[in-house]
């Protein structure tokens, strides 16, 4: 597999305040990449210094050429977490002016109808709503046909429609082997698409992998079932975090859902309507982020 | 070509067919002070009515050009960074030259249509007369000395806040406009206003108009000062540019 971006050792200040502290990383053509962090986590400085638009210490390269080279524009679609409200135009006016920047584009047209934007294409951006305006710079963002698309809090102010047909979009762009780094707060959705995921504290990376890789490191499961017996008697179950009784249900919270489970059997005849829940990577996320980093 | 004619395009939808801002700043403004400095509020004696009426041509020509450097090409540049267009058009194979290029191209259509505006009203309503040659000249020199201003717009983009441009425009135009002589004779202001007049840009483009409109000698003084004035600020531009970048870098906002 091609490695598309490459970078060692990256560093970033802001000032007297350490943004990047020393992160390296690698995406390879294909991936999709769930880039995931608390706010000020420095994942927006880490899209702005691949795309050049930040300087950096340390090595950075795409399509094997520095950030912000004419090769890598030409094969990148940025979406940043600003929309752009431009007087005087309209959506269409602002793709076809865009489309024109590249060589090889998609049809504005085209686009508009793929993309689901044809009751707003003729509206000028400064009559748009939020989510519409995020739905345009979306558009904008694969105008040029990419191979590497960078889209930073893509589904901000969208509604679900909208998020939906977003969301589509992206896997249909998967199918096509386009590579995506992409943030967002919705970790439901990222755990749906992404190949890996990179989870950023403090300017360093504190897990790099797929999500089954970070669910394997948090064997963490919520087991669910009804049970005539007194929810008193699973508390000697090891391993068992927490345990709670509600709708005629027992919750256990296990730290090892293979230990609990093993030990639960033997009360199997008593247990009824059991399910296994992993946790989501939004529950794991807030563990990790939690915790100090090391 | 086909980027430039593009952007051309676009940006001429935006700035001047849809942009009323710059209508009534750009054009009737000046228009408006011409028609009631040269009709209302006359004085002299005919034949010098008929100098004023070629002479307060040609400065109302250079005060349209710079409230369309000071205010409107400042603030389109200026929207279109805060908006993140700037920042857009980086990020695409074309990259900022051609955008930049357009905008200049527009802001001296701005002034040639400022020409056309004036000088119609000139013609129309003070039975102005000047000759192809002359006529030539006056957007010749206009062109020229616009180029100072168009830099000058230039920088006051990079105000952080809309309301201290806002500001800085209106404390560059307006006393700009009155000790280099655009609104009244510089011969009213006191001597060290006129000293530091004469060192105006606006100044040296409206002395240059007098004479191309009235048959004088061009003074190669205000064809120089012009020039050093576009170099000096072109220079100050490029250095507040790249101070403005690591700034921004250094806070997050670039």
């Amino acid at each position: 597999m091609k490695t598309l971006i490459e970078a060692t050792h990256l560093k970033f200040n802001y000032g007297q305040k350490s943004v990047l502290k020393d992160i390296s990383f690698r995406v390879n053509s294909g991936e999709i990449i769930g880039l995931i962090g608390e706010n000020g986590a420095g994942k927006t400085t880490l899209l702005n210094i691949l795309l050049g638009l930040y300087p950096t210490t340390g090595d950075v390269v795409l399509f094997g050429k520095q950030p912000g080279s004419k090769v890598g524009k030409a094969h990148i679609g940025s979406m940043l977490q600003t929309d752009m409200v431009i007087q005087g135009v309209t959506v269409s006016e602002l793709l076809a002016e865009i489309a024109s920047c590249y060589e090889t584009s998609f049809s504005p047209e085209q686009l508009i109808k793929e993309l689901h934007l044809t009751t707003f294409a003729k509206e000028r951006l400064t009559n748009l709503s939020g989510g519409q305006l995020r739905q345009v710079t979306f558009a904008i963002a694969l105008i040029g046909n990419p191979d590497l698309l960078f889209l930073d809090e893509p589904t901000v102010g969208m509604d679900v429609q909208a998020r939906q047909s977003f969301w589509h979009r992206i896997r249909l762009l998967k199918q096509q082997g386009k590579t995506i780094v992409i943030t967002s707060h919705y970790l439901n959705e990222i755990q749906e698409v992404a190949d890996r995921i990179l989870v950023m504290k403090n300017g360093q990376f504190i897990f790099q992998g797929s999500f089954n890789d970070l669910q394997n490191q948090h064997q963490r499961v919520e087991i669910v079932f009804q049970t005539e017996r007194a929810s008193d008697v699973f508390k000697v179950l090891p391993h068992v975090t927490e345990i709670n009784k509600s709708d005629g249900n027992i919750h256990i919270r296990s730290t090892d859902g293979d230990a609990t489970l093993y030990a639960l059997m033997k009360n199997f005849k008593h247990l009824h309507q059991i399910t296994v829940t992993r946790e989501s990577l939004e529950t794991i996320f807030v563990q990790l982020t939690n915790q100090e980093v090391k | 070509m086909k980027h430039l004619m593009s952007q051309l395009s676009f940006d001429g939808r935006r700035l001047i067919l849809r942009n009323a801002s710059f209508l009534f700043f750009s054009l009737l403004m000046p228009a408006g002070f011409y028609l009631l400095f040269t009709r209302v509020m006359i004085v002299g004696t005919t034949a010098e009515m008929q100098v004023f009426n070629v002479t307060y041509m040609g400065s109302m020509i250079v005060y349209s050009g710079l409230i369309s450097a000071a205010f409107s090409v400042a603030s389109i540049l200026k929207h279109d960074r805060d908006q993140g267009f700037v920042n857009l058009l980086n990020l695409t194979p074309r990259g900022l030259t051609t955008y930049y290029v357009s905008i200049a191209l527009w802001s001296l259509v701005m002034t040639t249509l400022a020409i056309g505006v004036i000088g119609g009203l000139a013609m129309g309503v003070n039975h102005v007369s000047l000759s192809g040659g002359q006529w030539l000249g006056v957007l010749g020199v206009s062109l020229f000395g616009q180029i100072p201003l168009l830099i000058m717009g230039a920088m006051m983009a990079f105000i952080q806040h809309t309301e201290t441009l806002g500001l800085v425009s209106n404390l560059v135009t307006f006393p700009m406009a009155i000790v280099s002589g655009l609104w009244w004779s510089i011969s009213l202001l006191p001597d060290w206003l006129q000293q530091i007049g004469k060192v105006m840009p606006a100044y040296f483009t409206n002395s240059l108009l007098e004479k191309v409109t009235t048959g004088g000698e061009i003074e190669l003084n205000s064809v120089i000062g012009i020039v050093l004035w576009s170099l000096i600020l072109f220079a100050t531009m490029i250095l507040i540019s790249k101070l403005t970048h690591k700034w921004g870098v250094k806070v997050g906002r670039a």
